[in-house]
């Protein structure tokens, strides 16, 4: 227990100012962006809550155990630290960003290490400690032997200078996406190989909390990387971005020294240049749903649009990427593993914006996004696809594998 | 779960909430819960916060749940706080007496957008960006516009009888909102319109009982339901502010703009030098102008192009009439659409010494006639400066002074003072020099005729003890309403001194 008592001190002395900047304005502009709190309507989901919560732990009155709950309903996904007006007025005179993510998962590592962990999360947590990927095949094992069956009869070879990262639930259940990435960059004449064996990027558990268990399947692919004499790291997928750019940067300081290539500007480059040509016309009226750790996180909203619009016969009723903070799947930050019946009503909710565009098709550009997504589709007869499978389909590439 | 309170509440109460609402995760026990609904972004009394939380929230979905968790309340004499957004700059969702919270934000539905007779039907617990978003493809908009625009919530509006940004075209809140439904403190449901039809503008029948169920700071009911006006929406938006080298030309033109009878006008605000000090904080506002700008008058104007752009001119003439300089499309434009995050932020806070420190903001408001701005202004620094010299931990963010009446904007002024209190440093003394400050300043208020708010609500110690002083020979009446509407003192007791009623 003193442990526990030191450990919270700790946590509120590194995140006190930053939760005085929210809790002194007060303003909670955050929440109505916010795809938690639009659901539940609940004040304790609010990022404004989240940082109260701080200066209440420092005045003695909740401890970790009392709030534990309230930190699991958010999705990562960022909207709350743009709408803030301390970071949109004033952020950059005083280098202020309201930090709302990092503090989240601060909290959620807290809870772990206090004996506070979700039980989802711990089981979820557990299975990726035996098999290194994460479960995202249900019952099913996700094992080693099977992390790059996605690239059966694709001729991908093992190791080089640069590799292709390939996500969980792009290696084992939405295959189709890592087929038409993959096949896009062979088109576009890219060189590149595989892991020789590619463990989960770790970021998921980091943002369940699981510090010690993230920072193991970093270092393990960090060494995969230099075992293989790499120094560019291919991510399509917006969540390893994250946790290629963010968390090992913050993990190995000066000496992480690789190039890490955003997968959706590396082929709207190649389309650009020329070196992929879209020839297929894709007769579909579609709108495009920003993914939070694209949009929000990283400010990546211009190349999956360019890249759209250069698709031939598209129809694109688009939603400005403002408008769209308020927009989200809800796949993040491990909200479905323990909250599913709120993923799915912000998916739901996010198809009904787009039926509201009488589109028939939409794309995202974020495999965690279109697992939520598509199933809410299912429902509003709206088909969901990956930006890259549209994309190859335009290249007039046979992409095979399968969504889910 | 065993739960513990201070006030009348037991289990035996806890079950009788879970089973008026039918969903145990609608009756909020935890302590975070409660911790989270005892504050507003008003100053708060951190060092007693414990003080201010409610016993229990619930977060009902329906009238009829409103209804019979107020009758209970009613029953057993236990207080109920409504609270919607929880954004109010004074004390009217914070709870003085424990008791139940009622939170309606789940109540946030449109219930009907009718286009015919122009209104829309909604929850207490919608807010109005949201709402607008919905009613954009009809080509109508719901126009009220405070500040807190992005997440205040209806029902909040009604409760304090809020102002709107563009009040002087557009009307206030109370203006907007054309009938709504109310749980009574005894917890009937009731229609308070203008006299009976819901969608009725105006009416002569019985008692006119829609004012007296706006501006109440939840002490008369609850809203559960409010039918509102839409309005056209506007083909384009004008904005140009204007800088002056002293505070009386400012002063003046702002007269002669609001005097000058353009219906498009739907505000004119003037900044004084504090306040452009304090804005000048940072690199993104104001910053260009040359240190002889000491006042900034700024003008909104919204309605058809064929209204607005010949109006503009006027307003550019005017404006520079008597030697006001034009800021620029640039600032016009940008100021003014960011007027709902710009004009405080806590990173700006300065202690005595000039450094940066994190405050949080106190608007102090009232309402003034045009002829006493000047007085009350000087009167309200020196207050503020005095107590700044003394605690070191207050700061004076300036005011400004903004058209307050509805589609009439030559006289009334919505006033604030805004000042930065350092938070942290908050305790029993320095809380109660704030008390004493506000109290001082809203003296200052009154002494010229003025009202101690415009539409923050007086909810406030340093505010509620002057509310009997400045309703004069009409407390009295107003002590009588309250007893005779809410017999038992239970619907947010402790605000506005009406507790008198009782004595």
């Amino acid at each position: 227990m003193a442990d526990d008592v030191q450990l919270l001190d700790e946590f509120v002395e590194r995140w006190r100012d930053n939760a005085y900047g929210c809790f002194s304005s007060g303003h909670k502009f955050c929440r109505e962006v916010c795809p938690v709190m639009q659901v539940t309507r609940n004040e304790n989901h609010t990022p404004t809550a989240f940082h109260a919560s701080i200066v209440a732990m420092e005045k003695g009155l909740v401890d970790v155990a009392d709030v534990a709950d309230d930190f699991v309903h958010c999705t990562q996904c960022g909207a709350c630290e743009l709408r803030c007006p301390n970071t949109l007025m004033t952020g950059d005179f005083y280098r202020h960003r309201t930090r709302t993510v990092d503090v989240v998962k601060a909290m959620r590592a807290l809870m772990v290490e206090t004996g506070n962990e979700r039980e989802g999360w711990r089981i979820w947590n557990e299975r990726l400690a035996q098999d290194h990927n994460e479960p995202v095949l249900g019952e099913t094992r996700v094992l080693q032997e099977h992390v790059a069956d996605w690239a059966e009869g694709l001729d991908i070879p093992v190791g080089g200078e640069t590799i292709l990262f390939v996500d969980c639930e792009a290696a084992f259940a939405r295959t189709s996406y890592t087929r038409a990435f993959a096949q896009l960059l062979q088109r576009g004449g890219v060189e590149f190989g595989l892991m020789r064996e590619q463990w989960c990027c770790g970021g998921p558990a980091a943002e369940m909390g699981y510090v010690d268990l993230a920072r193991k399947h970093a270092d393990h692919n960090v060494a995969d990387w230099r075992a293989v004499g790499a120094n560019r790291i291919i991510a399509p997928d917006p969540h390893d971005y994250i946790a290629f750019t963010e968390d090992y940067p913050r993990y190995y300081g000066e000496d992480y020294d690789f190039e890490i290539v955003l997968g959706v500007e590396l082929v709207n480059d190649l389309v650009k240049e020329g070196r992929i040509e879209l020839t297929t016309p894709v007769e579909r009226t579609v709108t495009y749903h920003d993914p939070c750790r694209l949009n929000k996180r990283k400010g990546v909203h211009e190349a999956p649009r360019e890249l759209l619009r250069s698709v031939p016969g598209i129809t694109f009723h688009d939603v400005d990427r403002v408008t769209q903070w308020s927009y989200c799947s809800g796949g993040g930050g491990g909200l479905p593993i323990e909250k599913p019946e709120i993923t799915a009503e912000i998916s739901k909710r996010r198809l009904a914006k787009a039926a509201d565009l009488e589109v028939d098709t939409l794309v995202s550009a974020c495999p965690w996004s279109e697992r939520p997504l598509s199933k809410a589709g299912a429902e509003a007869s709206i088909d969901v696809l990956d930006l890259f499978e549209l994309v190859a389909q335009s290249a007039g590439i046979e992409v095979g594998g399968h969504q889910a | 779960m065993t739960v513990a309170f201070k006030s009348a509440i037991d289990d035996a109460v806890i079950d009788e909430l879970r089973a008026i609402v039918g969903d145990d995760d609608r009756v909020l026990t935890g302590e975070s819960s409660r911790v989270f609904r005892s504050r507003v972004p008003a100053p708060f009394p951190v060092h007693r916060w414990a003080d201010h939380m409610p016993d229990v929230c619930v977060l009902p979905r329906t009238a009829e749940e409103v209804s019979e968790v107020v009758k209970l309340a009613n029953r057993l004499r236990i207080p109920v706080v409504p609270r919607a957004g929880g954004t109010g700059l004074s004390d009217g969702a914070v709870p003085l007496r424990g008791g139940i919270c009622v939170d309606v934000k789940l109540m946030n539905k449109i219930h009907e957008i009718d286009l015919v007779d122009h209104t829309v039907t909604v929850g207490p617990g919608i807010n109005m960006l949201k709402l607008n978003e919905e009613l954009k493809r009809y080509g109508v908009f719901y126009p009220d516009d405070p500040a807190s625009y992005p997440c205040s919530l209806v029902g909040g509006r009604i409760g304090t009888g809020g102002w709107s940004l563009l009040g002087a075209r557009f009307g206030h809140t109370r203006d907007n909102v054309i009938s709504m439904q109310v749980v009574l403190p005894t917890g009937e449901i009731v229609e308070i319109a203008e006299g009976g039809g819901r969608k009725l503008r105006k009416s002569s029948t019985g008692l006119t009982l829609k004012q007296l169920f706006t501006g109440h700071q939840g002490t008369l009911g609850i809203t559960t339901e409010a039918t509102l006006d839409v309005i056209p929406r506007p083909e384009c938006e004008f904005a140009a502010f204007f800088a002056f080298e002293d505070y009386d030309t400012a002063y003046r033109t702002t007269g002669v703009l609001t005097k000058s009878g353009l219906a498009t006008l739907a505000g004119v605000v003037l900044f004084d030098e504090w306040k452009i000090a304090y804005l000048r904080r940072d690199d993104e506002a104001y910053i260009p102008q040359p240190e002889s700008v000491k006042a900034v008058v700024a003008v909104a104007m919204y309605g058809r192009k064929l209204e607005v752009e010949p109006a503009s001119k006027e307003v550019m003439r005017l404006g520079r009439s008597l030697g006001g300089k034009y800021l620029g499309d640039e600032i016009s434009a940008g100021d003014w659409a960011s007027r709902h995050d710009r004009y405080a932020t806590p990173l700006h806070g300065r202690n005595l010494d000039g450094q940066a420190v994190i405050m949080s903001w106190h608007c102090e408001d009232a309402a003034l006639n045009y002829s006493v701005l000047p007085q009350v202004r000087e009167e309200w620094h020196a207050i503020v400066k005095r107590y700044r010299e003394r605690y070191g931990i207050f700061d004076d963010w300036g005011m400004f002074a903004y058209t307050n009446g509805a589609y009439k904007p030559w006289a009334d002024y919505l006033v604030e003072i805004d000042v930065g209190i350092w938070e942290q440093k908050l305790d029993e003394e320095t809380w109660n020099a704030w008390v004493n400050c506000k109290r001082e300043i809203s003296e200052v208020s009154l002494k010229y005729g003025g009202s101690i708010t415009a539409c923050h609500g007086a909810t406030r110690a340093g505010d509620a003890e002057l509310v009997p002083a400045e309703m004069g020979s009409a407390w009295p009446v107003v002590k009588a309403i309250k007893r005779a509407l809410d017999p038992n003192n239970v619907m947010n007791p402790g605000k506005q001194s009406l507790d008198e009623a009782y004595e």
